[in-house]
């Protein structure tokens, strides 16, 4: 299945006077986990929000599932919104329902299932990402960092869609939360079948789980590719990225290195 | 394209052997939850040859109804499906009995109430922590008071006093219109026309301004503070002047404290100046009363006491909105709909304690013969 799910072409933006992207195109093909890499202000989370209908992009086409989002009906809108999820990077919980209630919400709001239907299907989702049955009755401020992403993903998953946006998955993690977390998303989407694009400053991350890795700069895509062949490209920032890698440098002094 | 799912015993089989068919996917879930099956043994198989898609609410909603009817989730065998669809089921099938079993804690009545009343009876250990506090914060301030943070209080008593004036004075001015031109109705009935003086000097000196500024400075400032603290302790800003080794009560809370207490009767001065200019300008239309006459029976029908009396109350109004809005301001947690919340409480809090309070010191006041 050679299936591009999302398909960018030409694409530009504009924020006010500043121009954000300038001719950004690539694709994510299905069952494929891609990761936005850039410098900050790279407009890596623009292009996120340009892709989910957040914001409209000034000129060129995004294309999800074949459907361009900025010429599509509400109707055509509302069925695509329930085939892509999006796990914000505070995971931007709503802080008055319960744990289980967020998770259920997209259920509630999208299919005409009963109420103890969707409660269900919720608490299938948290114990698919990995939270005990006690954590469903909690409100979002009683949570710790790894748990918040983790039911800000059970509620991504909510719909069983099959296209993934993380915006930094990992980011405020500790290191072992951050790779646990990484080995649940691989698992999921290995046994989902899921296609992610995750934007992403972790390299354990983007050397650990994706296939292919797509690189920003300059309002452009400066590389998109795999691993090994963004490792080949000559630019100073892509260099001075991979070498900050903490057991490249310090791997030679022991008590510093990690445990892994 | 959509193929409604179905659950059947294979016929050609012993009992044991189910046939899946269908798209077994969420927007099914209402269909396929309703297949009827028949008691199970204990260890099944499931035949999914005939399954065209499968998602994990579809997966849930198949295991869900074997094990319903008795079949062992773990002891499910899958045959016939597709590898990827067999992925998806595996990751379900260690989850369904958990799922099974969760159900949503139902909290007793009995326990509500206790909740309720633990939660009041902590209110009032914060409370009287926050008043202990503050008593050693200003014995502290009264032995070295350069600790004072006079910039701090200027800007609060700004914003509590100077910015609130234009706001009283409208509020009073139509108050003491509307006050006057109703009363004004009714002497003329009697011919007691001068009467209108007495009565609008004394209710609004004595009752409408203290009361009304209250309840405006508890809406405008009470919340304002409020919000701020909770906003500061959100964002840890708190925690950081604590961390600087500088006592948030001195640095914050004294100076607003200090800044409405004083700002209050400032208030009630001006409300009771544009309350009675209101009054004087519907009497001198209506009743014929020119301002001269107004101020000449103003100054027999009100007592200074009466005066006093209305403006003593306004420091009392004020420290109690102060402590209420402190108080919540700092109950805020770390979520954003707290401060919502603790700003709510502020406003109703707070006005429920003026009109209660100023109910308790009218009745002593005429108790006490004042």
């Amino acid at each position: 299945m050679d299936e591009a799910l999302i398909d960018v072409h030409h694409l530009m933006t504009r924020i006010g006077d500043r121009v954000i992207h300038q001719d950004v195109s690539f694709s994510v093909q299905r069952g494929h986990i891609a990761a936005l890499i850039g410098g900050s202000g790279t407009g890596k989370s623009v292009l996120l929000k340009v892709l989910i209908g957040l914001l409209r992009p000034s000129s060129g086409q995004a294309l999800l599932f074949n459907t361009d989002i900025w010429h599509a009906s509400r109707d055509e809108l509302n069925v695509l919104r329930t085939r892509f999820g999006m796990l914000f990077q505070d995971g931007a919980l709503f802080s008055s329902l319960t744990v289980v209630q967020n998770v259920a919400t997209p259920l509630l709001e999208h299919t005409p299932l009963s109420r103890k239907s969707c409660l269900q299907l919720a608490q299938l989702k948290l114990a698919m990402v990995g939270l005990p049955p006690d954590a469903a009755h909690k409100m979002p401020d009683e949570l710790s960092g790894g748990m918040r992403k983790r039911v800000a993903l059970a509620r991504a998953l909510a719909l069983d869609p099959e296209l993934l946006f993380l915006d930094e998955p990992t980011s405020g993690l500790d290191p072992v939360s951050a790779r646990a977390f990484d080995h649940l998303l691989r698992t999921l989407c290995d046994s989902l079948g899921l296609t992610v694009l995750l934007i992403t400053h972790d390299l354990d991350t983007l050397l650990s789980i994706t296939d292919r890795i797509i690189v920003l700069a300059q309002g452009q895509v400066l590389g998109n590719g795999t691993l090994a062949e963004i490792r080949q490209l000559d630019d100073p920032w892509l260099q001075a990225y991979f070498m900050s890698r903490s057991t490249d440098n310090i791997g030679a002094i022991p008590s510093l290195s990690p445990s892994d | 394209m959509n193929i409604s799912p179905t659950l059947h015993i294979d016929s050609n089989a012993d009992e044991s052997r189910i046939v899946a068919a269908g798209d077994w996917r969420l927007v099914n879930f209402h269909v396929a939850a309703k297949s009827v099956l028949p008691a199970l043994p204990n260890i099944v198989e499931l035949d999914g040859s005939a399954v065209s898609s499968l998602d994990p609410s579809g997966a849930y909603c198949l295991l869900q109804q074997l094990v319903a009817q008795g079949a062992v989730s773990n002891s499910i065998q899958f045959i016939g499906f597709q590898p990827s669809q067999q992925a998806i089921l595996g990751l379900v099938q260690q989850h369904v009995t958990t799922v099974l079993q969760s159900d949503t804690p139902k909290r007793h009545w009995v326990s509500t109430i206790g909740l309720i009343a633990h939660r009041w009876v902590e209110q009032i250990g914060n409370t009287l922590n926050l008043i202990g506090r503050l008593g050693t914060e200003c014995a502290d301030l009264i032995v070295s008071p350069r600790n004072f943070r006079h910039k701090e209080f200027t800007t609060q008593l700004g914003a509590i006093f100077v910015d609130a004036i234009v706001l009283v004075m409208v509020v009073l001015f139509l108050l003491g219109v509307v006050f006057a031109y109703l009363l004004g109705r009714q002497a003329l009935q009697y011919g007691a026309n001068l009467y209108v003086v007495d009565g609008t000097s004394l209710s609004i000196c004595r009752e409408l301004s203290p009361v009304l500024v209250a309840i405006l400075i508890a809406g405008r400032s009470g919340s304002a503070i409020t919000a701020q603290l909770g906003t500061m302790k959100f964002d840890e800003e708190i925690d950081a002047i604590r961390v600087l080794g500088l006592s948030p009560y001195q640095v914050l809370i004294i100076p607003r404290m200090l800044a409405i207490v004083i700002a209050m009767p400032l208030l009630v001065f001006l409300g009771d100046l544009t309350g009675l200019g209101g009054s004087m300008l519907v009497a001198g239309q209506q009743l014929n009363i020119t301002p001269v006459e107004f101020i000449n029976r103003l100054v027999s029908a009100l007592d200074t006491s009466t005066v006093v009396i209305g403006l003593s109350k306004a420091p009392v109004f004020a420290i109690f909105i102060g402590l209420i809005a402190c108080q919540a301001g700092l109950q805020v947690k770390r979520d954003a709909r707290s401060i919502g919340l603790s700003t709510t409480t502020t406003v109703v809090n707070s006005t429920v304690a003026v009109i209660v309070l100023n109910a308790l010191i009218a009745v002593t006041l005429v108790k006490l013969g004042i």
